[in-house]
């Protein structure tokens, strides 16, 4: 696996800071490749076999599951002990961010000026009266202390920083030195299926801090890149961060569900991981917004997480929706998202489903014994 | 009266621009004077939404959260540890092995069983309580015993 990278949009730590980080990252290991594969096992031993004794059938779904899972010890522990490390990821990056935030904040105004090579230049472009979704002010997702969205300060960066240095953290390593593995996980597929496309204007939904997007700037170096969230304190890092690597982006605040963008003006839009994070009325908006945005032909990508097969399964999944505040993923678990591209304007014929396998290590994962993504791909 | 009231409303302004910065900016120059070195920026430590309760006693959540904390904090010290005897080897002042085959000289070693003890008997003491409570002489065996013995 390859050291994260120290750019210059990074903070350092401090001995003990990075000792945190370090102790964090061994425990969610620990937790994820020792004691979460237990939580399977207690169930097919014991709380299943309690169950059918009782009911004199299997679990029918995952509330059902949740109801006696819940209530099993060692389950109870292990959901605990996750949820606290979680905690505990944030915490150790959030001290060595917040020392450093003032000089962060003045790094990242100072790289929003640099020029890049070839005369280019990333942009970006902040809506302060665009509304926050609810999806996000609601509960803080995936419990890092003022979201995506929260400004601690003038020009914060502060949701960046602790974002990219606590991500790296949370998948063990696993996403690569710029965090870049689900963007180059859905460039592999679109380079897998499509070969020979060179598109010329590309827009990444839901970006945070641009490490996707950054992927697909060198992949397609002479293409228009946009980039857009609705957290201004990620845009900002995202923005700096983009130009401290040197790749070209253009970021704006804006809503997936509907954005500025001319119609037919995009020859590719995808989304990393982005879907499972917004709402039911929410999703078939976004959705409708990609046809709108696509020129006939051009192509939709999102790439998801698969909720499970098995009950057992999607019950560990959304561990994630009743700890983690993923509020919305449990609710994916029963959505096709063939079917609310369709209801988005996509045609039937045009619109797949796909599964598609990374080379994962088993103790980089969190809830589930086997591991590959959902695509959702259409072409307009 | 009236002052005491637009100093109230003041006061829950500037706690809403801690939360919201974006509105000091906005705030009349004069809060700025009174603001010459603004305490550093502090980020939110508590996730908002609500936390799971997981066991069947709320003081159970709280006791893992301390412990999973301590054992962070113990693994901390013992990196710093570790991070001390190799800059001492590395200056030549010993060798790791040293540390290693250290064994306490008589006088050393009776001030280590001692201070040792002391530690037990310190952490103990949360059992020991409860054993004094029951076979303890004169222990009274409530407040309100406790309160008798006073007013007599």
């Amino acid at each position: 696996m390859q050291a994260f990278k120290q750019h210059d949009m990074l903070p350092e730590s401090s001995h003990d800071e990075q000792a945190r980080q370090d102790f964090v990252m061994a425990f969610r290991g620990h937790l994820s490749g020792a004691l979460m594969p237990g939580a399977y096992r207690v169930y097919h031993q014991r709380v299943e076999p309690a169950f059918r004794a009782a009911r004199g059938r299997a679990p029918a779904d995952q509330e059902e599951v949740r109801q006696v899972m819940t209530q099993d010890p060692y389950y109870q522990f292990w959901s605990a002990m996750q949820r606290r490390s979680q905690e505990m990821l944030w915490e150790s990056v959030i001290e060595p961010t917040e020392r450093q935030l003032p000089e962060l904040i003045g790094r990242s105004r100072k790289l929003s000026k640099k020029t890049l090579a070839k005369g280019r230049k990333g942009t970006l472009r902040l809506d302060p009266a665009l509304v926050v979704p609810k999806y996000h002010t609601a509960a803080d997702i995936h419990l890092q202390p003022g979201g995506y969205h929260t400004d601690f300060t003038a020009d914060d960066v502060a949701a960046g920083v602790v974002y990219d240095k606590g991500i790296n953290i949370y998948m063990g390593g696993a996403l690569g030195p710029e965090n870049n593995l689900t963007g180059d996980t859905l460039l592999a597929y679109f380079r897998e299926k499509h070969p020979q496309s060179r598109p010329a204007r590309i827009l990444d939904m839901g970006c945070a801090i641009g490490n996707c997007a950054v992927p697909w700037g060198r992949a397609f170096p002479d293409a228009e890149l946009h980039a857009i969230d609705v957290g201004a304190p990620v845009l900002r890092y995202a923005h700096a961060r983009a130009q401290a690597l040197g790749v070209p982006i253009h970021f704006s605040q804006q809503n997936a569900e509907a954005t500025d963008f001319e119609a037919g003006s995009f020859d590719l839009v995808v989304s990393h991981i982005m879907l499972h994070e917004t709402s039911k009325s929410a999703l078939v908006r976004i959705l409708k917004e990609c046809h709108r945005l696509l020129r006939p032909g051009a192509l939709m990508l999102h790439l998801e997480i698969p909720r499970g097969k098995t009950v057992i399964e999607k019950f560990m999944h959304n561990w994630e929706s009743y700890n983690n505040n993923e509020t919305f993923c449990r609710y994916m678990t029963n959505i096709d998202l063939k079917s609310e591209a369709v209801k988005g304007g996509f045609d039937p014929a045009k619109t797949r489903m796909d599964e598609f396998v990374p080379k994962l290590d088993v103790a980089q994962m969190n809830y589930t014994e086997s591991f590959f993504w959902n695509i959702l791909a259409a072409h307009r | 009266m009236k002052k005491t009231a637009k100093n109230t409303s003041r006061a829950r302004a500037t706690a809403r621009d801690a939360a919201r910065p974006s509105a000091r900016r906005s705030a009349p120059a004069a809060s700025t004077a009174r603001r010459a070195a603004p305490a550093p920026v502090r980020i939110a430590r508590i996730a908002k939404g609500k936390k799971p309760q997981y066991f069947s006693d709320p003081a159970i959540d709280k006791l893992l959260w301390m412990t999973l904390t301590l054992m962070e904090e113990l693994s901390v010290t013992r990196d710093r540890l570790d991070a001390v005897e190799n800059l001492l080897e590395g200056r030549r002042v010993l060798k790791i092995a040293d540390v290693d085959g250290y064994r306490p000289a008589a006088a050393a070693g009776r001030r280590r069983q001692a201070q040792r003890a002391a530690y037990v008997d310190r952490m103990m003491r949360a059992a020991q309580a409860e054993l004094e409570e029951i076979t303890g002489r004169d222990m009274p065996l409530s407040e309100a015993e406790v309160v008798a013995a006073v007013e007599a």
